[in-house]
């Protein structure tokens, strides 16, 4: 836990790959350790590849973006092109198997390539709400930046006050977040 | 009027632009003028959700001219305000950041650096230090912070208000995109309980008591007649603002005492270069970061002393040569080479400072 990880998180807008971001380094920092988190941005007000740099260290963060990442998401075609800058011989790429024609595009360079189904298990046994839920645990699997328990805290305090009206939703979304970090355990049996 | 916004010492996890928001409040502000402009935007959201928590005022002008006239005139009042741009909003204030130089008004601006020129991009750069140090017509009597966190971005908005309140001139808080939207902890705290003051503010105009019988007349003016009027009065402001900047310049260093190279950069980059130092040292290399932490008025005489042992400078930023200058015009004479690592523009990584000096050799 000690080793500090660098992420790339990329989609289309409305994947929700802020929001996951936004989640994961909270509950980094609600356990006392050093987070950082930027968004691209630009003037677009929609379509454009979205990307996340988050870093979670136990020490101060330097530069708050990066050239290569320890972990790459990519969930989109587009993303993955995008996404390749960001990969050397020490990255953990992952996309969904969903996307179709970017065989070529796959980094060539990286660690290891994991095709995860979680668009897939997002339509046909969950919920597409929870889609982003699903990446979350993957990511979570993948780097071991917070357990899943604070994980799930960090996901009530954010949406707690939903769960309230709804507690179905609660279970909804710890059983995405359980089923994404099962979709990436099976690469690293 | 409502309780204190910050009590005690509370561990935040928020972006730039909410902590100079949250800064502005714990600092006693008492207003914001603003106009709209990305990145700095969330400033004037998060300021406008807070403030009328806090019996504290904002208004929304019609473009950056009247955002930089009406945070002089608020100032004039006896009220602490400030206002906050980017980009091109930056070049358009500079008419009133001008005459705040010429009349001494303690205003303060929050800058978010965003790629120039022009529009541009809405994301990051370090090019808007020529502007913010020496923009308008005018000597560039300005006081500029160029903060590297959201530590330094809580601590020096809180200061620059006793900065600009204590020796009456316009004051910078020069940031940049990067860290007005990236999120990390800061501590947040009330300034009194650690012992600092706001320093007290005062009505410019409209002083109580009749003019010429109570009191001397208030006697503001940005118009001369003569050239020798006018001389007289810069001068008075040169003097005024080179007696201070002693009191005013800060700096940070990192292992400079024996440093063969020493790596010199501000703002969000000094995070990248005190990367560089530690990860150089490891190797072996005599490396160190000299940080100005004050560009207007600029750290000159601990910037001699940090490099009165060094071979080389390089010099990192994020502008093709704005700090560049700016050193290069305080260190006239030293015989210290200066090496240029310009990205204007761009972010810049530790690994990327670390991979330049090591081929360099």
């Amino acid at each position: 836990m000690a080793k500090e990880y660098k992420i790339a998180l990329a989609g289309e807008g409305g994947q929700g790959v802020q929001s996951v971001a936004g989640i994961i380094v909270e509950a980094a920092n609600d356990n006392g350790r050093e987070a950082l988190y930027i968004p691209n941005f630009g003037v677009e007000q929609r379509g454009g590849v979205s990307i996340a740099f988050v870093q979670i260290a136990d020490e101060k963060i330097g530069s708050p973006k990066f050239k290569k990442a320890d972990i790459v998401i990519a969930l989109s075609d587009r993303s993955v092109r995008r996404t390749a800058q960001y990969v050397d011989e020490r990255t953990t790429f992952v996309y969904d198997s969903a996307i179709e024609g970017v065989e070529e595009d796959l980094p060539k360079n990286a660690a290891k390539v994991y095709a995860i189904p979680a668009i897939d298990v997002a339509k046909n046994e969950l919920h597409p709400r929870v889609f982003n839920i699903i990446i979350m645990g993957a990511v979570i699997e993948a780097t071991k930046v917070i357990t899943l328990e604070s994980a799930k805290q960090a996901i009530e305090k954010k949406l707690g006050y939903k769960f309230e009206q709804d507690p179905k939703l609660r279970e909804l979304n710890f059983q995405a977040l359980e089923k994404g970090a099962e979709l990436v355990r099976q690469f690293n049996k | 009027m409502a309780d204190k916004p910050i009590k005690g010492e509370k561990r935040f996890f928020v972006t730039g632009n909410e902590v100079v928001a949250w800064a502005a409040l714990a600092a006693d502000v008492d207003i914001m003028y603003g106009y709209p402009i990305t990145p700095q935007n969330e400033i004037m959201h998060y300021w406008t959700r807070l403030a009328p928590k806090y019996g504290r005022k904002f208004l929304q002008t019609e473009d950056e001219i009247s955002a930089g006239f009406t945070t002089c005139g608020g100032v004039f009042s006896g009220a602490r305000a400030f206002t906050a741009t980017a980009g091109p909003g930056n070049t358009l204030m500079q008419e009133p950041m001008s005459m705040a130089e010429m009349m001494r008004i303690p205003a303060v601006f929050v800058i978010t650096q965003r790629g120039g020129p022009s529009t541009a991009t809405v994301i990051y750069s370090q090019q808007e230090v020529t502007l913010t140090c020496f923009g308008g017509n005018g000597e560039g009597m300005r006081i500029v912070y160029s903060p590297g966190s959201h530590q330094d971005l809580y601590d020096y908005t809180i200061k620059a208000f006793n900065t600009a309140w204590k020796y009456r001139f316009p004051t910078f808080v020069l940031g940049d995109g990067y860290q007005a939207k990236m999120r990390e902890s800061v501590i947040m705290y009330d300034p009194e309980e650690r012992g600092v003051q706001m320093e007290p503010t005062e009505k410019i105009v409209g002083k109580e008591g009749m003019p010429g019988v109570d009191r001397e007349p208030a006697h503001l003016r940005n118009t001369y007649n003569t050239e020798e009027e006018l001389n007289v009065v810069v001068n008075e402001l040169v003097d005024a603002f080179w007696k201070a900047a002693p009191e005013i310049v800060e700096h940070q260093e990192f292992n400079c005492e024996d440093a063969d190279i020493v790596i010199v950069a501000h703002g969000v980059v000094t995070r990248a270069a005190q990367a560089a130092v530690k990860e150089l040292r490891d190797q072996g290399k005599k490396v160190g970061h000299f940080r100005p932490i004050t560009l207007r008025p600029y750290p000159i005489e601990a910037m001699k002393k940090a490099i009165a042992q060094a071979k080389e400078i390089i010099l990192v930023e994020s502008a093709e040569g704005q700090l560049d200058k700016l050193v290069k015009a305080e260190l006239y004479g030293s015989k210290v080479p200066i090496t240029p690592y310009f990205r204007p523009g761009m972010g810049i990584t530790s690994e990327e400072i670390v991979e330049f000096i090591n081929k360099k050799g």
